[in-house]
């Protein structure tokens, strides 16, 4: 078995096909990013503006668990941590296959995106199985009041871009499999972690927007 | 790149323990009621320091401090355009709420 290492950085040394100086995935993949946070800063809009529209509201009928929010918080901390160690490690493999410690450093970084998935299951875990459960189990639905429709329509979204993230962390925890697959498709590591990252930063507001206020 | 000069774990585990502790510092402010400011100063005082996260992850675990310019311009322009938009939004000469 013999790693090479998926040159991810710097952007000027890969095979780079367009004129920015930037590889191409990269570059589609911030432009994605940028998409995202108009989709994402457009819905806390609309949440912001009902919320400022009636200052005793959500009242004692919305309260959200903190601990449980706080928990999922430091979950989605974390795992942006131990994705970006992944990152770290693929770049100590050395950069000709066949060195005697890239099996080691590959090992790191199939432990580091490992740790993330299931860091990424865990919150994954704690939003459907314990908070939407005890929601749902007291009949509290979208269609409850305005506060329950920004609260599913907001944590709904953020979940499912969460589930495509540990999907998207699967596939390159896929390419690790094989010395040819990672050197061909390695890069990709440092896709899903800006598209992870995206995810924890969303979060990152909608903790203290939905729990805090 | 920074990642790719001298070991970043370091400055990534610090950069962890920032996060964290922004985050227990933001809970803990909403929820303790210790500090005598207004409803209004807490929730401004919690949203600076989750701009505060972001602008971590950002600079450090997505290298936007290191990375090419072009980068950091495609991540400014939608709060350009955010910014935009809501002073539009919260403009009574346009919008009656």
């Amino acid at each position: 078995m013999s790693y090479a290492r998926a040159m991810v950085v710097p952007a000027a040394h890969t095979s780079v096909s367009t004129t920015t100086g930037i590889p191409n995935g990269k570059l589609g993949m911030w432009l994605f990013l940028a998409s995202e946070v108009m989709f994402f800063t457009g819905l806390i809009a609309a949440y912001l503006v009902l919320r400022f529209s009636h200052p005793a509201w959500p009242g004692s009928e919305g309260h959200l668990s903190v601990p449980l929010g706080t928990a999922n918080t430091l979950l989605l901390i974390c795992s942006s941590t131990t994705i970006v160690l992944a990152l770290a490690a693929n770049h100590r493999l050395p950069a000709a296959p066949g060195a005697a410690q890239a099996g080691n450093q590959m090992g790191a970084v199939r432990g580091w995106l490992v740790a993330t998935i299931v860091l990424g299951l865990a919150f994954v875990a704690i939003k459907i199985c314990i908070e939407y459960a005890a929601k749902l189990s007291h009949h509290i639905v979208p269609s409850t009041n305005i506060f329950w429709a920004c609260y599913y329509t907001l944590t709904g979204f953020h979940l499912l871009h969460v589930l495509g993230g540990v999907v998207f962390n699967a596939m390159v925890l896929g390419y690790t499999a094989s010395p040819a697959a990672w050197t061909d498709r390695g890069k990709r590591l440092e896709l899903a972690g800006l598209y992870w990252h995206f995810v924890d930063i969303v979060w990152i507001f909608l903790f203290p927007l939905l729990y805090l206020f | 790149m920074s990642a790719s000069s001298g070991s970043p774990v370091k400055k990534y585990l610090m950069i962890w323990g920032w996060l964290a502790g922004l985050m227990l510092l933001g809970v803990f402010v909403s929820e303790a009621p210790i500090l005598p400011i207004s409803k209004a100063a807490i929730v401004g005082l919690v949203v600076v320091l989750s701009t505060i996260k972001a602008g971590l992850v950002a600079l450090h675990y997505m290298h936007l401090q290191s990375d090419r310019r072009l980068l950091a311009f495609i991540a400014i322009a939608p709060f350009l355009l955010l910014a935009a938009v809501l002073a539009l939004l919260f403009s009574t000469r346009f919008v009656r709420l």
